[in-house]
């Protein structure tokens, strides 16, 4: 999943950063809303949280402009002045739900996962397709209630196809959503995680769980269970 | 008794003047003309007087008697008012005038010889007559010479009347005069009180938020106030907001380091995670502290002068799809019931602080329903209405006895229940700074009922 974070305070935006790197997303950070404005139209991204005391660009303007070009990407605010006013107006510019400073990083996430669950069209925290069920708070993953260990990277592929289950997902939006900038972007490595993924959860090979079409990318072909 | 206007003072004050003023002027004038009058009948007498003893010539008892020829018309006609006798001085009549037939009128007078007296006599009837008596002293032909005493009368009824008549006529153009001037000066006193009426009526109309400001083109006297006045205004309003902001300012420089803190002390781990939640806590504590008194700062603490009453449909709505929006996954059925024409007389951001807390809290606690009433408050003797405010849930309530210490827990913040945040005492605060009371109850949903009132003013 790769979000934004548009904060100045840098102390507090390099905090968050590690943290969110360390819960496994792919983030990018600005430190002002002009910057945050190229990165969230620039960036294919998953969502965004937005601080809205801001220079040069206040975050309600900010996500004003997001929304008015065009992008349904989540938007977390964080506010420091806690005024009911900001939080209605942020949420009719376009957020989806906001923050107070000072905030428990656990809270941060758990909207975070809120929102994206949302905005997958997941109304169940635990996300259920067919054998496979994958909970994002806990990064468990079972398939007929046998957990399976997946490393780091192998977890973050399966959740992204798991969250837009249906949905065909080419492999440069695969490299483009999971992996950091400066990280390798070879395609043959998603082959490789995707060839991985496939022998942990499906052994026999009988659920099938990941479709390949060729030269348009990948579908997790099993059904939804619990669907907004 | 209420306040009385300036004109009604100024008119009964200058009504007493006139009256005052008038009333001397009367009195001295009746004064001279009952002068003027009587002196004028003293002259008449004295020409009676003289006309009747040059008229007289001796008679044959050795009397006097005005020749016929020489003698008054109307001392030959009973009843005309003017009267004259000559008496001897043996005390008998040498002459009456025909015109005293049947008056009873007796001039009885005595005086001394050479002297003049004016006196005041009444005929048998009663009615009032002046008359004047003069002894002479006559010498006869013979050698002889014996005292007369003259008197002439005449009637006062026509003196009255003609004085009745003056004073009549005194008064009613006096009268006419003063509702004149009185006239002339309620209406100079509309004109230069209408600039002060316009004053009344444009803070009227400032107090129903219409205006924002005085307008121009007052006399050089009431500049002034005016412009005073509206620099009051102007100031109000810009130290509120400039507070307001300031506030703001220090919300956002002092919540980043803690919130910076927050993000260090979670990545703590193992040995020292015991005291990374102790900060933690602290953290929390110092958060609480700044919030609840921040939100007290920033109240407006009830309604500035021009500011209009706040529409409380237009601000209660957004809040409810904003926490509609931010809970959707509960799936709550929020339902907002404003009375029409409710309006709120105070500060618009009060009002949205008290009732985001009130809906927030109830969001949270909600099972599925939750339900925001607002009525007016009417009271035909106050200037504005009242609000009503109620946010009721279907969770779980607020027991009777942890009422009193929810509303409590941001004025005493030393004995903070963790995991408890201070949104109803700030909502308390909200509303007792804005002359409102706050009440806790059971709801019929089944959970807590809040209730907020701002009473009529």
């Amino acid at each position: 999943m790769r979000v934004l974070i548009v904060e100045d305070e840098k102390p507090l935006r390099d905090s968050i950063v590690e943290q969110l790197q360390q819960a496994g997303f792919n983030v990018d950070a600005a430190a002002d809303g002009e910057e945050g404005l190229y990165c969230g139209r620039e960036y294919a991204l998953d969502l965004a949280i937005v601080d809205l005391g801001l220079p040069k660009l206040n975050g309600m303007e900010l996500i004003k402009k997001l929304r008015a070009e065009g992008k349904s990407y989540p938007v977390l605010i964080l506010t420091a002045r806690d005024r009911w006013q900001d939080k209605v107006e942020g949420l009719q510019a376009g957020a989806d739900d906001y923050l107070a400073k000072p905030f428990h990083f656990e809270e941060l996430l758990a909207r975070m996962q809120a929102l994206l669950r949302r905005s997958g069209g997941w109304a169940q925290p635990v996300l259920r397709c067919g054998a496979v069920s994958l909970d994002p708070r806990t990064q468990e993953v079972t398939v007929n209630g046998r957990r399976v260990d997946l490393t780091s990277f192998e977890y973050r592929i399966l959740e992204y196809l798991i969250h837009r289950a249906g949905e065909v997902i080419s492999k440069g939006e695969l490299t483009e959503r999971l992996y950091a900038q400066d990280f390798d972007r070879d395609s043959n490595t998603i082959e490789v995680f995707i060839g991985r993924l496939r022998r942990k959860l499906d052994p026999d090979d009988s659920i099938k769980p990941i479709e390949t079409l060729r030269g348009r990318g990948y579908r997790f072909a099993l059904q939804r269970e619990n669907v907004a | 008794m209420g306040p009385r206007s300036l004109s009604t003072r100024l008119l009964a004050s200058v009504s007493i003047l006139l009256i005052v003023f008038f009333g001397i002027t009367i009195a001295a004038l009746d004064f001279a003309f009952q002068k003027v009058t009587e002196q004028a009948m003293h002259d008449r007498l004295e020409a009676q007087m003289l006309a009747l003893i040059s008229a007289s010539e001796e008679d044959s008892s050795g009397g006097l008697q005005p020749a016929p020829e020489k003698t008054e018309e109307r001392l030959k006609n009973p009843g005309s008012g003017l009267y004259g006798e000559i008496l001897r001085s043996d005390g008998y009549p040498s002459w009456r005038s025909n015109s005293l037939t049947g008056t009873g009128l007796d001039f009885g007078a005595q005086v001394p010889s050479g002297q003049r007296q004016y006196r005041q006599l009444h005929r048998g009837d009663g009615s009032p007559v002046r008359a004047l008596s003069r002894s002479i002293t006559w010498e006869f032909d013979n050698g002889v010479s014996r005292t007369f005493v003259y008197s002439v009368a005449e009637d006062l009824e026509p003196y009255y009347a003609q004085l009745n008549r003056f004073r009549g006529q005194l008064f009613g153009w006096f009268g006419l005069l003063g509702l004149l001037l009185l006239g002339a000066l309620a209406y100079l006193l509309r004109r230069l009180l209408t600039p002060l009426r316009r004053i009344e009526r444009e803070i009227e109309e400032i107090e129903a938020g219409r205006m924002t400001e005085l307008g121009t083109g007052y006399p050089r006297e009431l500049l002034g106030v005016t412009t005073n006045l509206n620099a009051l205004l102007h100031g109000e309003r810009e130290r509120l907001a400039r507070y307001r902001n300031t506030l703001g300012n220090l919300a956002h420089s002092f919540k980043t380091p803690l919130a910076v803190m927050r993000n260090l002390l979670s990545g703590t781990h193992g040995r020292d995670l015991a005291v990374a939640r102790q900060l933690d806590e602290q953290v929390g504590r110092m958060d609480d502290i700044v919030k609840y008194q921040l939100k007290r700062a920033a109240a407006s603490g009830g309604i500035g002068l021009g500011t209009a009453p706040i529409d409380v449909r237009s601000t209660l709505e957004p809040l409810r799809e904003a926490l509609l929006k931010v809970y959707v996954e509960r799936n709550i059925d929020c339902e907002l019931a404003v009375s029409p024409g409710c309006l709120f007389a105070g500060d618009r951001d009060d009002l949205t602080e008290a009732a985001g807390n009130l809906l927030d809290n109830a969001f949270k606690w909600a099972r599925g329903r939750v339900r925001m009433t607002a009525e007016r408050i009417s009271d035909p003797t106050a200037r504005r209405d009242g609000l009503r405010l109620i946010v009721e849930d279907d969770g779980p309530g607020i027991p009777v006895e942890e009422r009193t210490r929810v509303l409590d827990r941001g004025a005493r913040l030393d004995e903070r229940v963790s995991g408890q945040g201070i949104g109803l005492s700030v909502v308390r605060e909200l509303a007792q700074l804005n002359g409102g009371t706050i009440r806790i109850d059971d709801s019929p949903l089944g959970g807590a009922l809040i209730e907020i009132r701002f009473p009529a003013t």
